[in-house]
């Protein structure tokens, strides 16, 4: 069998990939190319016309200070919450893999917020706020807990931030976990005798060589503090007084409730863009130092 | 002697120190859990006058459950589930890892555009894709309605992470010269995909296959799309019923959580197990 | 590798399970109508009803509901060319739909029976379910625990008079009397929204607005409605967090008599219901310092709208049963009992006379019997709720004054277009 000639090439990314590459393309590159078209329109979303109006969505896309506001804001909540849940989930793995008492039971527990959907996540949480937090804070009339959180902007936001790390940092964790448990022990155990310290060990073998854990990790909850929708929607519906809404939620306002379909596809658009330029340059970083096995 | 004993005592503390922090953190992590129980049992009236109560004023009650399960239609609903989550979940994790390994191990230009678009995919907000994607799928070609589009889309959207992820794992984790021994004892790539690398991929593929599954279990956008007769309904979009835009039957909706919850709950801690083993025994390489 | 082809095995089984039962074929000469519901509330009424009604006539009725938003839902069911037979939509959503989506529906029997359907021109889209009407909703017994009297709605048109009762409440024991709810739908569209209709032209008043010559903060009703909106905040149970007040919370208080009074509609029957509360309750104007008549009416009309698609998708044999579905709601007694006595709603259709099933929806009916409700202004822009619902919350927090949200108001108005009409 010859290895270089195209038509092996060909066989052999149709054998692996093509399953993937159809699927793939069928499912979010037609749609997506698709839906670039729509923003050069100005349907209104249930029209049958589609009349072509060039570039003026983007250009109302551009002159929407609320849509600005929100990228704005977005951009605060993402780096808040990414480095909060980066941190709490490193931490958990490395001590739900140090071979302490109980750690399955841990990583159960620790993976739990994860079983539930975001929208029902969010109403389970905004219980928690709105009245079991502050039910605790009249009865021991702890003042900082009697009113709802959610009732003030910086409040509203804090709460997202909090709910994203309880959500997100067990996921993440899984990954850590997994990271942690690919180094080997032998190269832990060698760095040992060597004369490290087991946190020395850590900091200079294990974590180097879990590098793609981190990308891993990392782009995963850029992207999804990025484009946050069901926790938004269902913990604080943007209230109060608009300022908790973040960019998805107002694309999805602008296409669905505000009825311009055109602009907010244009929105999405955009921020698709942002997502894009700094998952892709985090992952591009983080991969170019990959150690490989 | 003492070295060693001195380090018994120091790791015996950090140990301790760890446990505290460790059952601080998960008290929090399932406190609105306990919520939810504690709450479930109760009339939607003692739930919003007295939240934090063990029984409410109108004592214990399990109407909840068979008011929720009536309503969502809950058993068909969650054979709907049951069949999307696993046709889903074990075709993603099937093309992901073989495209993930052409992807590594290959050096071509339709690797290195495949994977970055599946990179740069994964950022689209599905709020841009929702409408062209009905429109393409109902308006022209007619196929909604029908569980097999619904799989199929779901392994569209998740293979650019799942993918992701392999990617990462076969990079770090597949040692490039245990495939070369294969291939050199005569194995086609293909069968040293399945007896080498596979195997070897075991952890990932228990991460992979929680997260996914999860994913499709509490989709609720794309099933609402897809599937518009009642028959076809999963649990999320059953559990819409109890969400209204000005109003919601909290005591309705925290039943159905727990109902929904247990299956997927049943999964993760059986995968666990491989999770571990996986690792411990695809150690090959010291 | 045995294992991988056993895995293989397995998907393939499940796929094969998955393709199994999709779809339910329908024998021939069968007709099968689909129905969305946009009134959550109501579903299991509606399904249960549907369930009858196939059985009875042999077509086939199947009701949906969507917690999306009514025109996201539309959009997506349009968008993939699989609308329903018969929608239940917003009154905008008529403005914006029914050209040309929906069938003309001028030559059916009910239309001369009802005031509230939607005409387009010449012609008639929309079908109304039911009246629903804004005003303050009250707890009468709460208040003849406190007072020792009968509660009479009729005594307390003024604000003065409101509040002198609202005093004797306070002192009386009952701490805070009222309750405000802080979504922006009831906020902007049903509190502030009474500002603009109860203007003496609605059109030419936003029309001035628009130009930027409302001068809203000397605008006498916005002033008196105002004043009102102040007095309800003084003594609002959550004043010190009015904006985290939640709904269900607050709809509890009032059916358990924890509080009195509260702005809101005859549809928070279907909420109050679900707690301990009282029949001895009902709906009042709000209360306001005017000789204008405004203070002596309830504000709304026609609410929740049907519509039947026009597209190829639907058969001429789906309309005509769409057509007798609508028909049998208005003039079949199981269709009147359902929307009067299953559903609670308030009856839009003169012919029906069955007593209404709730305390509520009863004085609506009281008012629009006798003709002192102020119409519902239907062209508000679609982003209205939304961004003076935020002004308006900023208000209720004590964020900005009546200066402020005046200010406020006037801005977002420069910019905004209305529903074309």
């Amino acid at each position: 069998m010859k290895k270089n000639t195209t038509s092996y090439k060909v066989k052999q990314y149709l054998m692996f990939a093509g399953p993937a590459t159809i699927l793939f393309c069928a499912v979010v590159i037609l749609p997506f190319v698709y839906g670039l078209y729509l923003t050069f329109t100005s349907w209104d979303g249930i029209s049958t016309t589609k009349p072509f109006v060039g570039i003026s969505n983007y250009i109302a896309a551009f002159q929407d200070t609320a849509y600005w506001q929100a990228m704005g804001r977005t951009v605060i909540y993402s780096v808040i919450s990414v480095i909060l849940v980066n941190i709490v989930a490193f931490l958990l793995a490395y001590m739900v893999t140090s071979g302490i008492k109980g750690q399955n039971f841990f990583r159960a527990g620790f993976f739990v917020p994860n079983l539930i959907g975001g929208i029902v996540l969010g109403y389970v949480w905004k219980f928690v706020f709105n009245r079991a937090l502050v039910a605790i804070g009249q009865s021991l009339s702890i003042g900082a807990l009697s009113t709802s959180w959610l009732a003030t902007t910086s409040g509203a936001m804090f709460c997202l931030i909090l709910v994203s790390v309880w959500q997100y940092a067990g996921y993440m964790m899984l990954i850590y976990v997994a990271g942690f448990m690919s180094v080997s022990k032998s190269l832990m155990e060698a760095a040992q005798i060597d004369g490290c310290t087991q946190s020395q060990a850590t900091i200079n073998v294990t974590i180097p060589l879990m590098r793609s854990s981190f990308v891993q990790c990392l782009f995963l909850t850029i992207t999804r503090c990025f484009m946050v929708y069901d926790v938004n929607l269902s913990l604080t519906k943007g209230e109060p007084f608009n300022s908790s809404v973040m960019a998805a939620m107002h694309v999805y306002n602008q296409a669905f409730t505000y009825k311009n379909y055109g602009t907010g596809q244009a929105e999405a658009l955009i921020l698709f863009v942002v997502c894009a330029i700094v998952g892709v340059t985090q992952v591009y970083i983080g991969k170019k130092g990959e150690v490989a096995a | 002697m003492t070295d060693n004993a001195k380090a018994a005592r120091k790791k015996k503390i950090s140990h301790a120190i760890m446990m505290v922090i460790l059952i601080i953190a998960f008290i929090a992590f399932v406190f609105p859990f306990i919520l939810v129980v504690i709450n479930v049992f109760k009339t939607k009236g003692d739930i919003n006058s007295a939240p934090l109560s063990l029984i409410g004023s109108h004592g214990f009650t399990l109407e909840n459950f068979p008011n929720a399960i009536k309503k969502m239609n809950f058993w068909n609903s969650f054979k709907n589930s049951l069949i999307v989550t696993i046709c889903s979940t074990v075709f993603t994790l099937l093309f992901a890892s073989m495209a993930a390994f052409v992807i590594v191990r290959n050096k071509w230009k339709a690797c290195a555009l495949l994977f970055s678009g599946m990179i740069a995919s994964m950022v689209i907000p599905f709020q841009v894709l929702m409408v062209p994607l009905v429109s393409l799928y109902g308006g022209i070609f007619q196929v909604l309605n029908s569980r097999v589009t619904l799989i199929l889309m779901h392994i569209g959207f998740s293979l650019s992470m799942a993918t992701f992820m392999f990617h990462g794992a076969i990079v770090t984790n597949i040692p490039l010269e245990l495939e070369e021994a294969a291939l050199i004892d005569g194995c086609s790539r293909w069968k040293t995909f399945w007896s080498v690398v596979f195997p070897l991929l075991k952890p990932t593929i228990a991460t992979v296959a929680v997260i996914d599954a999860m994913a499709f279990w509490n989709d609720y956008l794309l099933p609402s799309l897809v599937l518009k007769r009642k028959e076809l309904y999963t649990i999320p979009i059953a559990t819409q019923i109890f969400y209204g835009s000005y109003s919601t039957d909290i005591g309705l909706i925290l039943a159905a959580l727990l109902l929904a919850m247990l299956p997927i709950l049943i999964l993760y801690i059986f995968l666990q197990r491989y999770i571990i083993e996986g690792v411990t025994s695809g150690a090959v390489k010291g | 590798m045995k294992k991988s082809v056993s895995f293989v095995m397995a998907a393939l089984m499940a796929a094969s399970l998955a393709t199994t039962g999709s779809m339910t074929v329908l024998a021939d000469g069968d007709v099968s109508i689909t129905v969305f519901n946009s009134k959550m509330e109501i579903q299991t009424q509606l399904e249960e009803a549907a369930a009858e009604y196939s059985e009875e006539t042999g077509v086939n009725v199947e009701v949906y509901y969507s917690s999306d938003t009514v025109t996201a839902h539309m959009a997506t069911r349009y968008a993939s060319n699989d609308p329903y037979t018969l929608s239940m939509v917003d009154a905008k959503d008529i403005y914006s739909l029914a050209e040309e989506h929906a069938v003309d529906l001028s030559d059916q029997d009910w239309v001369k029976d009802t005031t509230q359907a939607i005409s387009i021109g010449d012609k008639v889209y929309g079908f109304p379910v039911c009246i629903e009407a804004r005003g303050i909703i009250y707890n009468a017994d709460a208040i003849k625990n406190i007072t020792g009297e009968d509660f009479d709605p009729s005594k307390y048109q003024t604000l003065d008079s409101f509040k002198e009762l609202l005093d004797q409440l306070v002192a009386g024991g009952m701490e805070s009397p009222t309750g405000i709810m802080k979504e922006d739908w009831s906020l902007a569209a049903h509190y502030l929204g009474e500002v603009f209709e109860e203007q003496d032209d609605t059109d030419a008043y936003l029309a001035a607005l628009q130009a930027g010559e409302g001068d809203l903060i000397n605008n006498e009703k916005f002033n008196s409605l105002m004043d009102t909106f102040d007095v309800l905040m003084e003594y609002n149970y959550a004043k010190d967090s009015a904006i985290a007040a939640e709904r269900e919370v607050t709809e509890q208080k009032l059916a358990e008599g924890e509080i009195a009074f509260m702005f809101g509609g005859n549809w928070d029957w279907a909420v109050i219901n679900a707690y301990d509360y009282t029949e001895n309750m009902g709906m009042m104007p709000v209360p306001q310092n005017t000789d204008d008549g405004t203070n002596t009416k309830l504000v709304g009309g026609g609410s929740k709208f049907f519509f039947i698609d026009n597209s190829d998708v639907t058969t001429d044999e789906q309309r005509q049963a769409a057509k007798d579905f609508l028909n049998w709601l208005v003039y079949d007694e199981a269709g009147q009992d359902l929307i009067v006595n299953k559903c609670a709603l308030v009856p839009a259709y003169s012919n029906i006379t069955l007593p209404v099933a709730d305390p509520l929806g009863a004085s609506v009916k009281e008012f629009t019997d006798a003709d002192m409700l102020i119409p519902n202004y239907n062209y508000m822009p679609d982003d209205e709720y939304s961004i003076l619902g935020a002004s308006m919350q900023k208000y209720l927090a004590g964020q900005i004054d009546r200066a402020g949200f005046a200010g406020e108001i006037e801005d977002y108005w420069k910019t905004a277009t209305l529903v074309e009409h």
